[in-house]
């Protein structure tokens, strides 16, 4: 059964709470608008950790991603949405 | 004790006998294929290189050289992590040229700099980066070009330049660090001390070849040891790759092993395979938490201190769980000397100079100034204490090495970064500040009502045990990872 949106979100807050050790940013206001580099602070290092547990949780694959492939939370689920299509 | 006796415990005593000093690189890449040959070298993308193979495509590319640059002594390489990089890398050291590694993301016009600052004769390029090297005046040679003519290796003696790498050197401005063949190779023998069994081990690259970390402790010493070195193309990949080939030694920097770690908490898998015997760990400190964990899956995590300037390996700790707060014990054929705390180093693994600005590197008397602050115990291992640029200087004349500081505070399990600065309080008063990153996998399982709470009156015990200069007079918890650099370390704050 296809996941909603919601249910992405939710699975992907989780993902960048554990990307970034907590992050309060992203465990109190974490929607489809938020930056992942300027409002949650994401570094590197936490785009390489999101993107590997995407794939673990999801199942899915990305095909080649860097660390400015998203800027915002809803073009992850976007992306993820695509993949499980 | 002699530097190699120590190391001896550490070994299969008939391995320990194989590790022997090769003078040049074309003198080992001589034995390893001939000692070797059917022997996988490379894994990429899914195909197998033995070491026949890889000599036999390095011996095509040493034609192809030779018919571009036939006297030409530096060779740029603009690549990023391949087999045809290693290739190529094989082909210009074994003819007694000179390989200048530059790093992949460099633009056109760092790449066109570069040629002309490091006086380069040709620059061999990844098609992919052609763009990056369109203003360059000196012949362009694609790295995926072959010969079915073979040219053989060329001798050359210890002296002779192997290898200029980037670096930032103890001043922070960019150059090149000249490695002779030498130095090269003893960076390359160093890296076998410590691990057991060290011959025939599964290698992964992760770390980029621009990297000495890359270049030396992960494809030199797999090369020397017959091993076989899996190298990643994207490492988001890692671990999945990592389930096919199954390593058995990883180089990584504490921020992967930190990474690796939360990943397999996470999904409650050991995400490095069940055959992972050892994680050589450096180019940052390294929390004793990490490796502590990681013993707790039959991994060990050994840490160790090294340069660009000193063909990467000074000292490796074999002890590190006994040890976790020491780079460990110096390796052979080098001098150490510590003055006003710093460490100096002379000795066989040392650069030749910089290449580009104006620094020598030495003192008249051939003494590297490390720009690090070390501690020696009474067994001769080495502990860093901090870095002099980082050295704070309060305002009575103190002063306090923010290293020294952190160590401290990331002793506490579930302390994952920290940072210690010099800040301006708003009575305008200098003061130091700590910022702290906490470490979740840990502070989740402790059931705390407050966790920042908590974690804040723990850092003040902490604080309250060191000398009344040295305490910290605010502490934050972050709620976010800090700015790292591309090689992942914590960018540091410059706010006064």
């Amino acid at each position: 059964m296809l996941m909603t949106r919601q249910e992405i979100l939710d699975k992907l807050k989780e993902i960048l709470v554990a990307a970034d050790s907590g992050n309060k940013a992203i465990t109190e206001s974490c929607s489809e608008q938020s930056r992942l580099k300027e409002d949650f602070g994401l570094n590197s290092v936490n785009i390489l950790y999101m993107v590997i547990a995407i794939e673990e949780a999801f199942g899915i694959y990305f095909d080649d991603v860097g660390v400015n492939s998203f800027s915002t939370v809803g073009e992850v689920i976007d992306y993820i949405e695509g993949k499980l299509r | 004790m002699n530097p190699r006796e120590y190391f001896r415990q550490f070994a299969d005593a008939e391995e320990f006998e194989r590790i022997v000093e090769k003078p040049t690189v074309t003198a080992m890449w001589r034995d390893c294929t001939a000692e070797f040959a059917d022997r996988d070298a490379i894994v990429f993308k899914g195909e197998s290189y033995t070491f026949a193979q890889l000599e036999s495509d390095a011996a095509g590319f040493r034609t192809v050289l030779d018919n571009t640059v036939k006297d030409g002594k530096r060779v740029g390489i603009l690549s990023a992590n391949s087999y045809d990089f290693v290739k190529a890398y094989l082909a210009v050291v074994t003819t007694g040229r000179t390989a200048v590694i530059l790093p992949a993301h460099l633009d056109q016009r760092s790449v066109f700099g570069c040629s002309i600052m490091f006086g380069l004769d040709a620059v061999i390029y990844q098609p992919e980066l052609k763009e990056s090297v369109s203003l360059v005046k000196v012949p362009l040679i694609d790295i995926t070009l072959t010969s079915d003519e073979k040219t053989g290796m060329t001798d050359c003696d210890e002296k002779t330049p192997c290898v200029m790498m980037f670096t930032g050197g103890t001043t922070g401005k960019s150059k090149c660090a000249l490695l002779s063949n030498g130095a090269v190779m003893q960076g390359t023998v160093n890296g076998c001390y410590g691990i057991s069994p060290v011959f025939g081990q599964r290698y992964m690259l992760v770390l980029p070849l621009s990297h000495v970390f890359g270049l030396i402790r992960n494809l030199m010493t797999s090369l020397y040891t017959g091993s076989t070195m899996w190298i990643c193309t994207n490492n988001k990949d890692m671990f999945r790759d990592i389930q096919v080939f199954k390593p058995t030694v990883l180089v990584f920097v504490p921020a992967l092993a930190e990474m690796s770690l939360s990943l397999s908490k996470q999904f409650g898998r050991n995400m490095l395979g069940e055959e992972l015997k050892y994680i050589i760990c450096g180019a940052a400190a390294v929390a004793p938490y990490l490796i502590e964990e990681y013993d707790k899956i039959g991994v060990n995590l050994l840490q160790g201190y090294g340069l660009t300037e000193s063909a990467n390996l000074v000292s490796g700790n074999p002890e590190s769980l006994k040890y976790p707060d020491s780079i460990g014990f110096p390796y052979p054929n080098q001098e150490f000397k510590v003055v006003d705390g710093e460490l100096w180093i002379r000795g066989k693994n040392m650069m030749d100079g910089y290449v580009g600005g104006d620094e020598s590197g030495f003192d008249e008397e051939g003494w590297f100034h490390t720009g690090d602050l070390v501690s020696i115990d009474e067994r001769g291992l080495l502990r860093i204490t901090g870095r002099i640029k980082e050295i704070i200087v309060l305002s009575n004349g103190e002063n306090v090495s923010p290293a020294e500081l952190e160590a401290h505070f990331n002793a506490l399990p579930f302390i994952q970064d920290s940072q210690v600065f010099e800040d301006v309080a708003e009575n305008g008063k200098h003061i130091l500040a700590l910022e702290v990153v906490p470490r979740q996998t840990v502070l989740s399982k402790m059931d705390l009502e407050n966790p920042k709470e908590y974690i804040i009156s723990e850092l003040e015990k902490v604080n309250l045990t060191l000398p009344s200069f040295e305490r910290v007079n605010r502490i934050e918890v972050r709620d976010s990872d800090f700015e790292r650099t591309p090689s992942m370390k914590i960018a540091r704050y410059k706010k006064c």
